[in-house]
């Protein structure tokens, strides 16, 4: 198993134990990993208990910032899988909503634009995505080649029950990134 | 049918239902039939009530609570028509929206919006969505309630006059307190 494959298990495992009643996900190709994993968990849970998939595609990221974060009005609480790029679409309705309503959600996202992002546009929105979180009041926890795959997996299950215990949105900001004959860093 | 009319039907028959309420002048005019307890106002987030609503739709589908009842307006879900989409691709039996269909941003200068020329009704049919069209207050009394008897989702294609409904309250809450209100009456009846 690679390390990247091994950062997709330990994430996947990480949002399996949280136990969550919802996972919306908009797609990239980073965590596309993540994303099977999920669905492949979600269907055979459907298959064990008959009940309704919990692991869903939306349109766009504030659509899933709506839905998912509406859940802990009923009790409920569950995650949005997306790219760090998406967060320009869904700044207004994280801070509206979730935020002004105190709404427990946890965002897991990777990052595009920084080392080895080879879509030259793409940096305008990633760069100052961290930022922008900061400002909005949002808790952001990042992961890198610095960090073990097992300190990804800890850091996605803390940050959930972080949200939870704070009522308030939380976002996981995941650099998959390598340097080129680096090693292993962690 | 002005549009505190079509929402007074809807107080009538959902009092008892999760009622997620678009921002601003629907919002308003809503808490101005008579502020309870099942209502969720959404005070500033554009664009999102029908997601909010299949959310909360989702949570309570299996459940003693029939419905989740979304009032939404053409300009909110121009705003993230997408929002049709993923109801329909979900297909909560508990989702019900009613759409108040003025053809304009009636809380920010009347501006029209797409819906003067695109039938939102249609749109929400081709996600999948059961759909009929209401333009006066006895058929919506009488489509509402028989909506609210079968499983969704459903929209309801309200027609409603421009315009909004004059000194009616601002909603000067905190939506902390708001949305812990709403929860603490919806929570206890989902089991």
């Amino acid at each position: 198993m690679t390390r990247t494959q091994e950062r997709h298990a330990q994430v996947t495992d990480a949002l399996l134990r949280l136990d969550l009643d919802a996972v919306a996900y908009v797609p990239s190709n980073s965590i596309a990993p993540v994303i099977r994993g999920l669905e492949e968990a979600d269907r055979e849970r459907v298959a064990a208990d008959g009940g309704r998939r919990r692991v869903f595609p939306v349109s766009r990221e504030e659509e899933a910032v709506g839905l998912v974060g509406a859940l802990p009005l009923a009790g409920r609480f569950g995650a949005i899988v997306m790219q760090d790029n998406g967060f320009g679409n869904a700044l207004t309705a994280l801070t509206t909503f979730t935020v002004a309503y105190h709404l427990p959600l946890l965002i897991v996202a990777n990052t595009r634009g920084g080392l080895g992002e080879y879509n030259s546009m793409i940096h305008a929105i990633s760069a100052p995505v961290p930022d922008l979180l900061k400002a909005s009041g949002i808790a952001t926890f990042r992961l890198d080649r610095r960090h073990t795959p097992e300190d990804w997996g800890a850091t996605v299950e803390a940050a959930g029950t972080h949200a939870r215990m704070t009522y308030r949105p939380v976002v996981v900001l995941m650099e998959f990134y390598d340097i080129p004959g680096e090693g292993s860093v962690a | 049918m002005r549009r505190i009319e079509a929402l007074r039907v809807v107080a009538e028959l959902c009092s008892d239902l999760p009622v997620v309420a678009t921002c601003a002048a629907t919002s308003r005019e809503l808490a101005a039939t008579g502020d309870r307890e099942n209502y969720l106002y959404l005070l500033d987030s554009m664009g999102l009530t029908t997601s909010v609503g299949t959310g909360i739709a989702l949570a309570v589908e299996g459940t003693a609570v029939s419905h989740a009842v979304v009032v939404d307006g053409d300009g909110s879900l121009l705003m993230n028509l997408g929002a049709l989409a993923t109801a329909g691709y979900l297909a909560p039996t508990s989702l019900l929206v009613v759409l108040l269909d003025n053809q304009v941003y009636a809380s920010t200068g009347s501006i029209p919006t797409q819906a003067a020329q695109i039938d939102l009704g249609g749109v929400a049919r081709a996600c999948g969505l059961r759909v009929t069209a209401v333009d006066d207050e006895e058929s919506l009394r009488r489509t509402l309630g028989e909506e609210l008897q079968a499983p969704g989702p459903t929209l309801l294609h309200v027609r409603v006059d421009p315009g909004n409904e004059p000194d009616t309250a601002l909603l000067l809450i905190d939506p902390v307190v708001h949305g812990a209100r709403f929860g603490s009456w919806l929570q206890p009846r989902l089991g």
